[in-house]
């Protein structure tokens, strides 16, 4: 089909070929535009979910809730100790008490916390495999027996709702970017009818001299690429300035839950990609448009 | 000897109105010469339409070339199609082509290489006397011009069967009858010619010439038997 856009110039004649004169183009680069920008923000999500949810589905955080400090401490170390001999465990991290403290700042204000306020010791580790129910209450029960009051808490329970809220919206992305392919499909079909009623006089002549749909078709696809090309030049030089422009407001976000947020390498593959995609869709559609009308005359 | 044309029977209507053509049975034969004529409203350009391929007859069977035009299927259509040349009425050139680039057209399209059409063209050009003519859009010619490029556009492929409604309708009488030598020359080369025309004169042109009159739709002589027409032929002399 791509050999069908190289066509000699008396047969590019046949039907006049008006560049950026029409909407085509900018319907499309509109189009593109919006396509680009809703497959940029999937991959976004999905890139982070999937970063995320593989960073924090292992991770479980060991709380001890214990107002002797020195009973604490000891207890801490003794967790820590035990987790490290436990097979599948790893990147054990007693967190120091003053990150805790630090943690808590914004919620209780700068201050306020001092030595007397106990606050639970936190140890981190993460297990080689997503912890399930029965796997928490086994460790539980083992860590019990060196510090008795303490909390198992899986970052994956806590966090699922979210990444599963970063699911959907991958999905949501993905329903409108086939959407957004459809209403632009709509769009050349549209354009082609218009532009065929337009030339039908040509067509007919083409026709009556034994002229092939095929034949008749390939002008049409030709002028629709062209028309698809400059449109998904410029749509896709708006999306990328959009895009790097999002990316520098996204580095400037303190780590946290958008921390994973990153733009990845094959995101701009599939950025390339998909004008090209909808320049083959919008010569496909061309083609499957003229060779239906004509297949209704003789 | 393998006809070009069979009508059998053959009736036209336009949707579901009254038949246009009526009980059409007749043969043309290869390298014959035809006249066709009737008045206004007889269905002479429905007629023509059917012998280059634009309609599809209700009822009745054609064959062209040997083949069945009704069960043709539509794929094959354009290799049938290059095999007529058809002189619309209305001329029908294309507006954006240049008078070169509207005779060109039908060798484009049968896939002619762009050097070995070149000369073709200007031969022609230069036969209907436009060569000066060649660049110039047809809403710059004049009516006769633009008749001229339709008849060459028509005659540039060496068409098996030749069609043309009224085709020397905007020419001078000079002009006209050049027109009709080159319908001549072809016919004798063995193109089967069919010329729709109200102009009794031109009859007198073409030696051996048949006549097919319709009247409302239907041939005046109903047996179709063209190798006798109905009434004698006037032969140039």
């Amino acid at each position: 089909m791509l050999l069908d856009f190289a066509l000699p110039a008396h047969d590019r004649k046949l039907i006049p070929e008006g560049r950026l004169s029409g909407p085509m183009p900018w319907v499309i680069a509109i189009m593109l535009f919006l396509t680009l920008l809703v497959a940029a923000a999937g991959v976004t999500l999905a890139d982070a979910a999937r970063k995320g949810g593989a960073d924090l589905a292992s991770k479980v955080t060991v709380q001890i809730i214990e107002p002797d400090p020195v009973a604490r401490a000891a207890q801490k170390a003794a967790v820590a100790r035990s987790l490290r001999s436990v097979p599948g465990v790893s990147g054990v991290n007693p967190v120091p008490e003053g990150e805790v403290r630090n943690l808590l700042e914004p919620w209780l204000g700068s201050g306020i916390i001092d030595a007397d306020i106990p606050v639970p010791a936190l140890v981190d580790f993460r297990i080689d495999r997503v912890p399930n129910g029965q796997m928490l209450r086994a460790m539980q029960r083992r860590l019990e027996s060196v510090a008795p009051n303490i909390r198992l808490d899986s970052h994956s329970s806590w966090m699922a709702p979210f990444f599963d809220l970063m699911s959907a919206l991958v999905w949501l992305a993905v329903g409108v970017l086939l959407m957004l392919l459809v209403a632009t499909s709509a769009v050349v079909i549209l354009a082609v009818r218009s532009t065929l009623n337009t030339h039908r006089g040509t067509i007919e002549i083409m026709q009556m001299m034994g002229g092939t749909d095929l034949q008749a078709a390939r002008l049409f696809q030709r002028r629709v690429a062209l028309d698809a090309l400059l449109g998904g030049v410029v749509g896709f030089a708006a999306a990328t300035a959009v895009i790097l422009a999002l990316g520098g407001r996204f580095a400037a976000v303190e780590p946290g839950l958008l921390a994973g947020a990153t733009f990845p390498w094959y995101g701009w593959v599939l950025l390339a990609i998909i004008p090209l995609a909808v320049m083959g869709l919008a010569m496909l559609m061309a083609r499957w448009t003229v060779v239906s009308a004509l297949k209704k005359m003789l | 000897m393998q006809s070009v044309v069979e009508f059998d029977n053959v009736g036209l209507r336009y949707g579901t109105g009254a038949e246009t053509l009526t009980d059409l049975s007749f043969t043309l034969y290869p390298g014959s010469f035809y006249f066709l004529t009737g008045a206004s409203g007889a269905g002479k350009t429905s007629l023509l339409k059917l012998l280059y391929l634009a309609h599809r007859p209700s009822r009745g069977a054609i064959r062209m070339f040997g083949h069945d035009a009704i069960t043709l299927p539509r794929e094959r259509l354009p290799g049938f199609r290059r095999r007529i040349g058809v002189v619309f009425q209305d001329f029908r050139l294309v507006q954006h082509l240049s008078a070169f680039d509207n005779i060109a057209l039908p060798l484009r399209i049968a896939g002619i290489q762009e050097k070995d059409l070149q000369g073709p063209v200007t031969e022609m050009l230069a036969w209907i006397g436009l060569t000066e003519r060649a660049d110039a859009r047809p809403a710059t010619l004049s009516g006769g011009e633009q008749q001229r490029v339709a008849i060459a556009r028509a005659v540039i492929g060496r068409p098996e069967l030749l069609v043309a409604d009224e085709p020397t309708g905007n020419v001078d009488p000079d002009m006209a009858r050049r027109l009709l030598q080159l319908f001549a020359a072809l016919n004798r080369l063995g193109t089967t010619v069919v010329v729709a025309t109200h102009d009794i004169h031109l009859l007198q042109e073409i030696e051996n010439a048949q006549m097919m009159r319709l009247d409302k739709g239907r041939l005046s002589d109903p047996t179709g038997q063209l190798k006798h027409p109905p009434r004698p032929l006037v032969l140039k002399n």
